[in-house]
């Protein structure tokens, strides 16, 4: 008798486990982007989860945005940036998503490829400066040619220069900085000038920093470290050109030490703070970093163009955040308006008040030039923003224990090239394997 | 353990009117299959049937969100040759292999010092066990501060004592870490070791003891040769339990250095966290669980048979 | 407290002190060196010291200012400067430590409601009844006592999200209940067979069924094996950290463990050391109160399991 019991038992939770499969593997509803009206005149709140990197900028502009009309409210939650994506992937599991969301644009695929945000690609072709947006942070979030997400603040790696100290060696920084011959005679000749002045000056030991202002060299050569379709990807390293000349710029410049020594332990919790300071000559940064914390004297010495590769060519990394909506959103309509509102001229020529970068080229106008001329060049150039698109961004680059870093460092630090390219490329390999699984 | 192999003297004794059938009249067998029907739904339900449904998504690709797909053992395979993973791995043994001793000694003295039932011992008693009644998250977030480089208290004592200059970052190192969590460890389980070992130490009575005094032996000649014998299997399953732990440590990782720096400290359950729910792969975090349980069983099984071939 | 007939093991969860046999016990006392006493109190209260101090520092250390306890040089005299201000804020501010100790308060004192009601069925069941297949789901749910719930937890995560229960303190409840059913049906089971037959058989001859001489009867001579089963539950639950972690998302219904992340991480502003150990603090008292209130019943319960090993 009991021994049925037990059975029954058993039959019981394979049943439970049965019947739960099913459920398991539905995506929620998308809202129709293409009805008539939507994105205009709804009403209610729309909840906003934001990076907490970015809430105060995030705040004004909602601040404006509740301010300039009354039918919709937007509540912002700003999540952990080191919480952010599993905070994300548990609500849409748990079906209790936010209506838009504010997301790092590299972190977009993951959810993109898993069928998560709405197909917003009628809304975003139907933008009239669609063609002047950010191309490397939209692509971020297009999959099989459909949008998934709009950018609405950039956050471009550029190559910040120091217009005194080139003057003072008799180099003009426009031509130096074209190639990476230019840069290695223009670093040496202003590391001699004295002990404490330095050519380069980069945080060899924070992971995000080398992710983002070194990897833009070998995109202006054209040869990316990740190739291969979302899904298909591996790695390519050992077999770049472009890397290796630039782990070899980068060996070079330690060696003769034309880069100061805490440059070996930084962390990028002092970035930027020696360029401000005008004892270097190159610094390879944000315009949050090299110009918003900088004195008005020292900007005014700061001269800024695109990252070059080896043989010329111009790069600069397509940072920043996306706005997205969420499938199951319960208020996809107002939430598109709050998008549009933040694309709006108004908000985006303000941004570098900030620390960011408009996404739409057409910001640059003449009163933005004259309050943000440091902020000009890397707008008006997003043609040549890139970054990779892949399902293993925070693993390859981002984390401290990064194969990234890892080959950096030990083809820099360690002046092992070929081994650090060999290890890397494997460890690009493996890891792009177990994220495609 | 032997001591549940055997069956206490019969003290509860079952009723003596019964049914023809034999079942007992005042206990009907059928009632009792309803008391303990809840507690084992339960079981069922919240542990056995995800043990199972582990085993089937450990063969699937299953992302957090999405859609999944069979993919065999693809993920074991992945898992053999993950190198993340075997780090994590020797980081766990070796953190156990240090962790374990220092948790039994300790708590034995402290055993030793509270049964003695001299005044005070209550007291004593309350207080050694009091860090494991907080609990090692509470422990761990004090922790923090006074790991602080230059202001925590730690810091601040080597510097009296003048072992250090005062300003070393604890928790951004990975050796530094693993030993002031060690330190913490022992710290805090060592009271539950104690309480354990208590209640066996209690249990021996006190003429073997006397008997032993006439003989001439001394204090540590009475421990070696009577307690600890008797107490082994109290011994094995403090040690069972505290061995478990260790193998299955979190919590304290993950609030004190989210196993960092890069992945210096991370356990292998805090592995399988992040493997699950930031990489959003369960499939791939099903797997490892299931290594992990069946790792857990090896040890404990091969615990159980030393202790009980130690002659 | 509660005389067990005399028939009893002594070993029962709640054994008087006067019952057990010690080692070194007042019989001995008489012909102890002075030596032995010594090393007693002094042994005993430096060991003391060492488990008290950090404690006692960390309370005062939740008395401090952010600003004082990052001090670089810190002074004794930053010790006078003690202010309440941080545990205003956590109650007052965004931190809302008050919802979070509710939340933790809720799901603890559930949990244990509910491991001391099926662990003392379950007890009772096993303890008592004898039925075919009673010993092997007895095992069984004492096996599962090996299962790590961190092995689980993935598939548990999922399973729990389509039941509806992720999200949820009811879910968390359930979990916590589970997790700490084995141990408490041990215990219960130990109880009950500790009971001799004849107070069971006297309340049936006087006509009471099952379920009024469990509660009627029985229950004064269980009440040390439920306060263990239910506060070792309590406390094991109101620490736990990975669980919440994985079933709530809703910053509304964090459990004091998790709210102590957030304010490690900075989420509120910068990260303020001060109320982080605040924080803790207000983790630790009600563990303490509980415990030193009750405690003669969770070391016993604990000690009690070893010797049935």
């Amino acid at each position: 008798m009991e021994l049925h019991r037990r059975n029954v038992l058993g039959l019981g939770g394979l049943a439970a486990l049965a019947a739960l499969l099913p459920s398991c593997a539905s995506a929620l509803p998308e809202a129709d982007v293409g009805a008539a009206g939507f994105g205009e005149g709804a009403t209610g709140t729309v909840r906003l989860w934001c990076r907490a990197a970015t809430v105060v900028g995030v705040r004004q502009v909602v601040d404006a945005f509740n301010a300039s009309q009354d039918r919709l409210t937007v509540e912002v939650t700003p999540v952990l940036d080191a919480q952010y994506v599993t905070k994300l992937a548990t609500a849409i599991r748990g079906g209790n998503v936010p209506d838009i969301v504010d997301i790092d644009d590299i972190n977009s695929m993951l959810f993109i490829y898993r069928d998560s945000f709405t197909d917003l690609t009628p809304l975003v072709q139907q933008l009239d400066f669609v063609d002047r947006i950010n191309p490397g942070q939209l692509r971020l979030a297009v999959r099989d040619e459909r949008n998934y997400g709009v950018p609405y603040i950039a956050d471009a790696s550029a190559l910040f220069y120091n217009t005194e100290l080139f003057q003072r060696v008799g180099i003009d920084p426009a031509v130096a900085t074209k190639d990476f011959d230019g840069i290695l005679a223009a670093a040496r000749a202003i590391g001699a000038l004295d002990e404490k002045t330095y050519g380069w000056s980069v945080d060899g030991n924070a992971a995000g920093i080398l992710g983002f202002v070194v990897q833009p060299h070998i995109w202006a050569a054209k040869a990316p470290n990740v190739v291969g379709e979302v899904g298909a990807q591996r790695g390519s390293l050992a077999d770049n050109d472009a890397v290796r000349r630039t782990f070899q710029l980068y060996q070079t410049m330690w060696k003769e030490e034309l880069m100061p020594k805490t440059n070996f332990s930084g962390d990028g919790s002092r970035w930027g703070a020696d360029f401000r300071d005008g004892t270097v000559g190159m610094l390879p940064a944000n315009f949050s970093v090299a110009a918003l914390n900088a004195t008005p004297e020292m900007r005014a010495k700061t001269g800024v163009v695109l990252l070059p590769g080896p043989a010329g060519g111009r790069a600069t990394f397509a940072g920043g955040d996306n706005l997205c909506i969420p499938r199951g959103a319960a208020n996809a309509s107002g939430a598109w308006e709050f998008a549009r509102f933040a694309l709006d001229l108004p908000q985006q020529t303000n941004l570098p008040a900030g620390g960011y970068i408009p996404v739409r080229s057409d910001a640059a106008t003449p009163e933005y030039r004259s309050t943000f001329p440091l902020a000009v060049t890397p707008l008006e150039q997003n043609a040549a923003a890139y970054a990779p698109v892949t399902l293993a961004y925070n693993l390859l680059f981002n984390q401290q224990d990064s194969p990234w870093i890892g080959s950096f460092r030990r083809a820099v630090f360690d002046g092992d090239l070929d081994g650090a390219l060999d290890q890397g490329q494997d460890d690009f390999d493996r890891i792009l394997e177990q994220a495609q699984l | 353990m032997s001591a549940v192999a055997e069956r206490r003297p019969a003290v509860a004794r079952r009723s003596h009117a019964s049914s023809p059938t034999g079942h007992s009249l005042t206990h009907p067998p059928r009632q009792g299959v309803l008391l303990v029907l809840p507690a084992l739904a339960f079981v069922v339900v919240f542990v056995l049937v995800p043990l199972v449904f582990a085993v089937y998504m450990s063969l699937t690709n299953w992302p957090l969100i999405g859609s999944y797909r069979f993919i065999g053992f693809d993920n074991y395979v992945a898992v053999a040759k993950d190198p993340v993973f075997w780090k994590s791995v020797g980081y766990t043994v070796l953190y156990t292999a240090i962790v374990t001793l220092p948790i039994l000694v300790l708590g034995y003295v402290l055993a030793v010092v509270v049964r003695s039932n001299r005044r005070g011992s209550t007291f004593f008693r309350t207080v050694f066990f009091l860090p494991y009644v907080i609990g090692l998250t509470t422990l761990s977030f004090i922790l923090i501060l006074e790991a602080q480089p230059g202001s925590g208290a730690v810091n601040i004592i080597l510097k009296a004592l003048g072992i250090t200059d005062g300003t070393t970052a604890w928790l951004a190192d990975g050796p530094l870490a693993t030993g002031l969590i060690i330190v913490m460890i022992v710290w805090a389980v060592s009271g539950l070791t104690m309480v354990l070992l208590m209640g066996g130490m209690q249990g021996i009575s006190r003429d073997v003891y006397e008997s032993a005094e006439i003989d001439g032996a001394s204090w540590w000649q009475r421990e070696r040769q009577i307690t600890i014998p008797l107490l082994r299997p109290t011994i094995g399953m403090s040690l069972v339990i505290s061995v478990i732990g260790s193998l299955l440590a979190f919590t304290q990782f993950y609030v004190l250095t989210r196993g960092g720096p890069g992945t210096d400290t991370q356990t292998v359950v805090l592995y399988i966290y992040q493997r699950g729910f930031v990489q959003l792969q369960l499939g791939a975090a099903s797997a490892l669980s299931i290594v992990l349980v069946v790792v857990i069983g090896l040890v404990t099984a091969v615990q159980f048979r030393l202790l009980r071939e130690k002659a | 407290m509660t005389t067990i007939p005399s028939t009893a093991v002594p070993a029962a969860p709640a054994p008087s002190r006067r019952r057990a046999p010690h080692v070194g016990t007042r019989g001995a006392a008489r012909t102890e060196s002075r030596g032995k006493v010594t090393l007693y109190v002094v042994g005993g209260t430096l060991a003391a010291l060492v488990f008290l101090v950090p404690l006692i520092w960390s309370v005062l250390r939740s008395f401090q200012s952010n600003d004082a306890i990052v001090a670089s040089s810190p002074s004794v005299s930053a010790l006078s400067k003690l202010t309440t201000a941080n545990f205003s804020a956590l109650f007052t501010g965004d931190a809302d430590i008050a919802r979070a100790v509710g939340n933790s308060l809720v799901v603890a004192v559930g949990t244990a409601v509910l491991t001391a009601v099926l662990a003392t069925l379950a007890g009772y069941g096993f303890g008592r009844f004898s039925f075919r297949g009673g010993k092997v789901l007895f095992g069984l749910i004492v096996v599962t006592m090996m299962v790590p719930f961190q092995a689980i937890i993935t598939p548990l995560y999922l399973q729990m999200n389509a039941m509806g229960l992720t999200n949820s303190r009811l879910g968390l409840v359930l979990f916590y209940s589970t997790v700490n059913l084995p141990f408490g049906v041990f215990v219960m089971r130990n109880a009950f067979e500790s009971i001799p037959a004849e107070i069971e058989d006297s309340a049936r001859v006087d006509g009471a069924g099952t379920m009024r001489s469990l509660v009627s009867v029985l229950r004064p001579l269980l009440v040390p094996g439920i306060a263990t089963s239910a506060l070792y539950a309590f406390l094991a639950s109101w620490t736990e950290f990975l669980g919440a972690l994985t079933f709530l998302t809703d910053d509304r219904l964090y459990t004091l463990p998790l709210s102590l992340v957030n304010l490690q991480a900075g989420a509120y502003g910068a990260v303020n050391f001060g109320y982080l150990v605040a924080g803790a603090v207000v983790a630790m008292i009600p563990c303490v109160i509980l415990y030193v209130a009750l405690q003669r019943f969770y070391v016993a319960g604990l000690a009690s399991g070893a010797v049935k090993g």
